[in-house]
């Protein structure tokens, strides 16, 4: 159980190489089309690594994050445009906030068994977008709130922002998974009772994960409103949180790495298909019906663990794989 | 007098929904989030084949109801049964479910809003107030359905079949009850149920591709209310709600009703998370 501590070297390794790859791409290929789809492929993977550090490791599905992508988008935008704050404050506020969310709606529900928690969730969220409408004179209803500053001027260094942001919060949650936090969110998943007998505070554990989870949720929908300068309803709905769980499943649920890879890959994905834009959610439904009956181990996380297995088999001559490897793969 | 009639009829409708809702829930353990989209497809069966096929609104009616529970029974059999010893799973495709059937009707009718047409014109004056006749067949049409559904489940053969299953699911199958094939009959009825509140509300409600998220928030509020699995408590809850809601409306603002549902949700998951009638196991 050493590498419980530290982090797995081949992973962070191949993570930091993909991820400067991803930097210097625009770069090398050019375009600022491409600049932004990056950008909005970084800013999926920071919702779905928020989503997969509380849910995945948990087995608590959060059927509403788009909650807290709204209220982290509309906390930036109403305090750029309506209180005239600097768009670095934006950040803070919207993580404060989107835990604040976090709370109000974990504490009710992650006491109880069932699945009550995916259902209020799913309820919040339906009813956050209806409130983003009804009242309009606050939030500009349909049209939500407009010209919101940019926090970074130049698109390509906001997008080196961006990926930052993604690989320091990539970096933090795959800390907490492997930590003795991250642990005993597993075991919650595999035996709530177990972990009670234990005298472990699962509830509290629960809460907690889901107000980091939030928090981030909230920082990257305030990254996503300073990039796309306004703010909708639309990023309150049950879609946008269905996008996030589906690439979340094809990364590879509970693996961290996974449902980042997951995202960018799928972000991409769709933009080749851009032609068909009215099919892309479609698409995404189809796809995760398609995941959870034939692959629900995901994707990206198994064929990572393919090439470690052969990186590591030639490097150390033998073929074996370590037995953490098996306990986080398999969570 | 006006509070009285029109909470009358909204409670109806969420009655109608939530009972499906809930029965399904108490008999095979699964939480079905495409409830909603049953609903919308009974709307949307009922504008295509009158407003598109020409067909005369009561066989129409009938059409949409029988094939919107023929949609339940296949889906409860192919994608729902394979993944029913998860709840997690179910959750999953059922939501999946409901997702696929708002982009098709959205691709196939575009977001704008469908006329349903209403089985009776005329307005009828009750206490000086003057109700559609549309509204005043719902209630009616939601109670002798609900009703009918109730003297089934307590009178029938296959009725206690269904309230065995519900009660003791292992037991039920060692006595040689074919659960199967009663969870695809549960399955219809709960269909059907959510089409006929489609149906009958299409012509005052919205009728638009994403119609199924509010009826799914609605029932889960109230299946919380009056406890899960519970049918008189999701009766009862749907008319505490159904009136809470008209009152809400007239007295304070349209825009606050949405909350309602919410606040009596968080709240009930405080205080009292079996609801009103729940068993204390159901959580």
């Amino acid at each position: 159980m050493a590498a419980l501590g530290s982090l797995d070297k081949l992973s962070s390794t191949a993570g930091l190489v993909s991820l400067c790859l991803l930097a210097v791409l625009p770069v090398l290929v050019g375009g600022s089309y491409l600049v932004g789809v990056l950008t909005v492929a970084a800013i999926y993977g920071i919702w779905a690594v928020s989503w997969d550090f509380m849910s995945g490791l948990t087995g608590r599905e959060n059927f509403g994050h788009s909650l807290f992508i709204g209220v982290g988008a509309y906390a930036a935008g109403f305090l750029n445009v309506q209180m005239g704050l600097g768009p670095w404050w934006s950040l803070p506020a919207s993580m404060v906030l989107a835990s604040f969310f976090g709370l109000l709606l974990g504490f009710p529900t992650l006491r109880l068994k069932g699945p009550y928690f995916a259902l209020a969730m799913l309820s919040a969220a339906v009813i956050m977008q209806r409130l983003m409408l009804i009242f309009w004179e606050y939030t500009g209803g349909e049209e939500g709130i407009q010209d919101i500053t940019p926090l970074i001027k130049n698109h390509l260094h906001y997008y080196w922002f961006v990926l930052c942001v993604l690989g320091l919060t990539t970096w933090l949650f795959a800390w907490l998974a492997r930590s003795r936090w991250g642990l005993i969110l597993r075991a919650i998943k595999g035996d709530e009772a177990t972990c009670m007998a234990a005298g472990l505070p699962i509830t509290t554990y629960k809460i907690i994960s889901l107000i980091i989870s939030a928090a981030f949720a909230g920082l990257g929908g305030a990254l996503y409103a300073h990039y796309q300068l306004q703010v909708s309803p639309q990023l309150f709905a049950v879609v946008t949180s269905i996008t996030i769980i589906t690439m979340v499943y094809v990364g590879g649920i509970g693996t961290i790495f996974g449902p980042v890879g997951g995202a960018l890959l799928l972000t991409l994905m769709t933009e080749g298909l851009r032609n068909f834009g009215e099919w892309r959610l479609m698409i995404y439904s189809v796809l995760l019906i398609l995941i959870l009956f034939y692959l629900p181990n995901g994707v990206v996380a198994p064929i990572w663990k393919k090439i470690r297995a052969m990186l590591t088999s030639s490097v150390q001559g033998t073929g074996a794989q370590r037995p953490t490897d098996k306990a986080t793969g398999e969570a | 007098m006006e509070i009285l009639i029109y909470g009358a009829v909204t409670s109806a409708i969420y009655a109608m929904l939530a009972v499906g809702f809930t029965l399904i829930f108490g008999v095979a353990r699964v939480l079905n989030l495409a409830h909603g989209s049953f609903y919308a497809l009974g709307a949307y069966g009922a504008y295509v084949l009158t407003s598109i096929a020409g067909l005369p609104l009561w066989l129409a009616a009938i059409l949409a109801v029988a094939g919107v529970s023929l949609f339940g029974v296949l889906v409860e059999k192919i994608l729902i049964r394979p993944l029913r010893y998860s709840q997690l799973g179910v959750l999953m495709i059922t939501l999946a479910i409901a997702l696929v059937v708002e982009q098709s009707l959205f691709l196939t009718f575009g977001s704008e809003y469908r006329n349903v047409p209403a089985f009776v014109d005329t307005k009828i004056n009750m206490g000086g107030v003057d109700v559609a006749g549309q509204r005043l067949l719902t209630l009616v049409v939601a109670g002798v359905s609900i009703a009918v559904l109730y003297l089934f489940i307590q009178r029938t053969r296959l009725g206690s079949a269904i309230l065995a299953i519900s009660q003791d699911a292992d037991a039920a199958k060692y006595m040689g009850i074919p659960s199967d094939r009663i969870f695809s009959l549960v399955m219809a009825i709960s269909a059907a149920l959510a089409a006929l509140a489609g149906i009958l509300a299409g012509p005052f409600l919205s009728v638009q591709p994403s119609m199924h998220l509010l009826p799914i928030v609605k029932a889960f509020a109230i299946v919380v209310v009056g406890g899960l699995g519970s049918i008189p408590g999701s009766i009862l809850a749907a008319f505490m709600l159904g009136y809470a809601e008209t009152i809400v409306a007239y007295e304070i603002s349209t825009s606050w009703t949405e909350i309602v549902s919410v606040l009596a949700t968080l709240l009930m998951l405080v205080f009292r998370p079996a609801g009103i009638f729940g068993k204390r196991t159901a959580f």
